[in-house]
């Protein structure tokens, strides 16, 4: 294999060999991690940042970033709610939810490709907040409870006692995940990420395909309002505040590159459960919330800090 | 046999400056067609025409006697134009294969695009045979040597039909027996009947590849000729201009004291220069694209990291060694770099903020800035150079290109600087203010500073500089007086060949 070959395996293997090593250590210093009642509750708690990563990771792979994808799950939710109280039928209740979105995201990749914002960066800023606002002003400010049990329990319930939760980031991982690497949007979007200008060059229709990009970040961040609202049995305009920032961090310690046209699912959902799995770790070691936040905040910089270096070595 | 390719009447102009002007040429098929001239003649515009990357100004490309769309590079493409460029373009996480089919891959089931690997690795298997070239194509593109990533960018151009194929610069980034394998490919491409254009600016490759020259200058077409007809020196001759003479004596002749020593220095890019500057005199930088004009500057003042080497400035408290920005600044050495927009100045910015980016003496005092002095620094500045400006608080972006230059000089109108190094110091700046940079640079010479001057235009060194010296990847290759430069002797040594 090439030096380079074997560099980009190291780069992909990074993210599991972390995971596992925070495991063994876990293990070793508190008992009660090693449990399957723990290590199903660590799932289930992941479970909405996953989604909300996978969908992160999509638009991180051209070389973008969606910081409005928190928003969404707000706006999401409290939709969500408003349609289950009206009396939708929960599926209806949920295509509609899934609809509006795809929407939202699919208003992001607009106003990157038709209006030629600089940067998704300020795009998806203004929709954090618009959609923010929106959520605020749909539920008057306060959370939308008592959702139907026609509702939550497929979302909120176990099947062979795997959470619900856990099978939705499953199968949403597995459509990514052929998305991304089994079709030409997928394989376009790597090319983009690259290299836009060869991109453009070779024929890729680059608007179109960033446009699908951010619509299938907005859709994720809906099915992960879908997840939550089901959970917290309410609808919540500021559920997911800060979000965004999580599956930032997961996409990025899963090995995917800020510059673009690296990624995987496996190593953003590896990201995600190492995310979860560090709080729970923490939580049981009877670390403060406080000093949680300075170590995923490190652990943070050093995923970057690998990156950086990566792509150093690669100049 | 008509032309496959022609280009007729093509004149581009970006933001006022002519880069072509009512340039034709044709292209026939299975000949090779070499395109050559100095750094900024127009060839890589023509290129870029040609292959719809670029919407001329006036002028038509026809295929096959069929206009092309203009400046529509996917519509050339299909119709049989591909371009290699010089830096290969590709996506590098993607895999050869990917790279070959990118923007066509061949997909089933329906609107799910579900992309067929086999077919996508065939058809690539294919398009590398057809090229001669020999990489795996499951290898991932980036993790290719920038040889086979030029060779893979032929192939696709090859699998995608295309009758015509543009090399600007082929071998720009080649080995010697990588080179050997373009010249099989680009034989093969010949015999097949397709047509090869290919820029360079290496005389002996462009026989190796090509029968017909066409020369650019300054954005006009100057020859074109059968290459079997002309000679290296006609060639060259014709690239440089004959009407070039040099004109006026510098006005004075400068001291013997050595103001700036620049020893053994290297740098990613630079092998070991070694130089020396006397008060007064303006020392030229000669070089084709690419030969290290900019990285030996930035590597004097300090902008870009050296790896051995070392540079002294004399002031009036001796010999100083300077190593940083900061260092070259305090010693009274300034740079001005060659993108005026992106590097010189902070176009959103005030004139009186832009000639004081480099604190004037006097400029801060106990840590506040000095509005009067700076305020004086700006005005005298204004006066001295004459630059064109509505006040010292209008906007340098609203300031044309030559007054935009004249403030960045103006930052060096100061007693305390000794050196200045140039780097195209009028690119994009209209005749008239090219000459009144000129003369600046002259009184600035003539006041005592050595002056280093980086350009590509061989008329400007041969005007201005006292000595010049010829670049040619990153290594000084010749040194000439002003007595005994010409603009053919200089070309040739840039390029490496006997004139």
């Amino acid at each position: 294999m090439s030096r380079a070959g074997a560099r980009i395996l190291l780069g992909r293997l990074a993210p599991l060999l972390g995971l596992v090593i925070l495991c063994v250590v876990l293990a070793l210093t508190s008992p009660h991690f090693l449990t399957a009642d723990n290590l199903i509750n660590v799932l289930r708690q992941s479970s909405v940042n996953a989604l909300l990563a996978l969908g992160q990771l999509v638009v991180i792979i051209t070389a973008g970033i969606d910081l409005s994808i928190g928003s969404i799950l707000g706006v999401s939710s409290v939709v969500l709610a408003m349609l289950l109280r009206a009396g939708a039928p929960p599926l209806l209740a949920v295509l509609g939810t899934l609809v509006l979105g795809g929407l939202i995201g699919l208003l992001n990749g607009l106003l990157l490709t038709r209006l030629k914002l600089p940067h998704p960066f300020i795009s998806t800023l203004g929709t954090m907040n618009v959609a923010r606002g929106a959520a605020m002003i749909l539920a008057g400010g306060v959370p939308i409870s008592g959702l139907p049990e026609g509702f939550r329990s497929p979302f909120n319930g176990d099947l062979f006692g795997v959470p619900a939760a856990v099978i939705v980031v499953g199968f949403a991982g597995v459509i990514v995940h052929l998305l991304l690497e089994r079709t030409v949007y997928g394989r376009d979007l790597f090319a983009i990420g690259g290299n836009r200008e060869a991109a453009r060059l070779a024929g890729v229709p680059v608007s179109s395909r960033l446009e699908l990009a951010y619509t299938v970040c907005g859709l994720m961040a809906a099915v992960a309002s879908l997840v939550l609202a089901a959970r917290m049995n309410s609808g919540f305009p500021l559920a997911g505040t800060g979000a965004e920032l999580d599956a930032i961090a997961a996409v990025i310690i899963g090995g995917a590159s800020f510059f673009g046209g690296v990624g995987t699912v496996s190593g953003t959902l590896i990201g995600a459960l190492f995310i979860g799995l560090l709080r729970n770790g923490l939580n049981l070691l009877d670390v403060s919330a406080y000093w949680q936040m300075i170590v995923i905040g490190m652990v943070i910089v050093a995923a970057v800090v690998v990156d950086v270096l990566r792509a150093r070595q690669g100049d | 046999m008509p032309p496959l390719l022609e280009a007729t009447g093509i004149t581009k102009a970006f933001a006022g400056q002519v880069a072509l002007w009512n340039v034709s040429v044709s292209f026939a098929a299975g000949e090779g067609h070499a395109v050559a001239g100095e750094n900024g003649a127009g060839k890589s515009t023509l290129m870029s025409v040609l292959a719809g990357i670029l919407r001329p100004d006036a002028g038509e490309v026809r295929l096959d006697g069929v206009a092309l769309p203009p400046g529509n590079v996917v519509e050339a493409q299909r119709r049989g134009i591909g371009l290699v460029p010089q830096e290969p373009q590709g996506a590098p996480t993607l895999t050869v294969a990917e790279n070959i089919s990118l923007g066509e891959t061949p997909a089933g089931l329906g609107p799910l695009r579900v992309v067929d690997r086999r077919r996508l690795n065939d058809l690539a298997a294919d398009a590398l045979r057809l090229a001669g070239v020999d990489v795996p194509v499951d290898a991932l593109f980036g993790s290719l040597r920038l040889a086979d990533q030029q060779l893979v960018l032929i192939a696709r151009a090859l699998h995608r039909g295309s009758r015509v194929l543009i090399l600007d610069e082929p071998t720009s980034s080649l080995s010697t027996r990588e080179v050997e394998r373009l010249y099989e490919v680009v034989a093969r491409m010949k015999a097949s009947g397709r047509a090869v254009l290919a820029i360079s600016h290496r005389l002996e490759e462009l026989r190796a590849m090509t029968e017909r020259i066409t020369v650019l200058r300054d954005g006009k077409h100057v020859l074109s000729a059968a290459l079997a007809d002309v000679t290296n020196a006609e060639v060259i001759r014709a690239m440089a201009g004959r009407d070039v003479t040099s004109a006026g004596a510098p006005s004075q002749a400068p001291s013997e004291d050595v103001v700036l020593d620049v020893s053994d220095l290297g740098s990613r890019r630079v092998g070991g220069v070694s130089f020396k500057v006397r008060r007064g005199e303006i020392v030229g930088l000669a070089g084709l694209l690419g030969a290290g004009r900019s990285r030996t500057l930035h590597a004097i003042f300090g902008s870009e990291k050296r790896s051995r080497g070392t540079v002294r400035l004399h002031t009036e408290r001796g010999a100083v060694a300077v190593r940083t920005v900061g260092d070259s600044l305090a010693a009274g050495m300034g740079l001005v770099p060659e993108d005026r927009r992106g590097q010189g100045l902070v176009l959103g910015q005030s004139v009186l903020t832009n000639v004081n980016l480099v604190l004037p003496r006097g400029g801060r005092r106990f840590g506040f800035l000095s509005r009067p002095v700076l305020l004086q620094t700006a005005l005298d500045a204004i006066r001295e150079l004459v630059i064109k400006a509505g006040g010292v608080a209008a906007r340098v972006a609203t300031l044309s290109g030559g007054n935009q230059q004249k403030v960045v000089l103006a930052r060096f109108l100061r007693p305390d600087t000794k050196v200045l190094l140039l780097d195209e110091p009028t690119r994009g700046v209209d005749v008239g203010a090219k000459e009144e940079i000129h003369r600046h640079l002259e009184a600035m010479a003539a006041r005592g500073l050595g002056l280093v001057l980086a350009s590509s235009e061989i008329p400007e060194l041969l005007r201005l500089c006292h000595r010049i010296l010829v670049l040619r990847e990153g290594r000084i290759v010749g040194e000439m007086s002003r007595a005994e430069a010409t603009a053919e002797g200089i070309v040739a040594l840039a390029a490496g060949v006997t004139a």
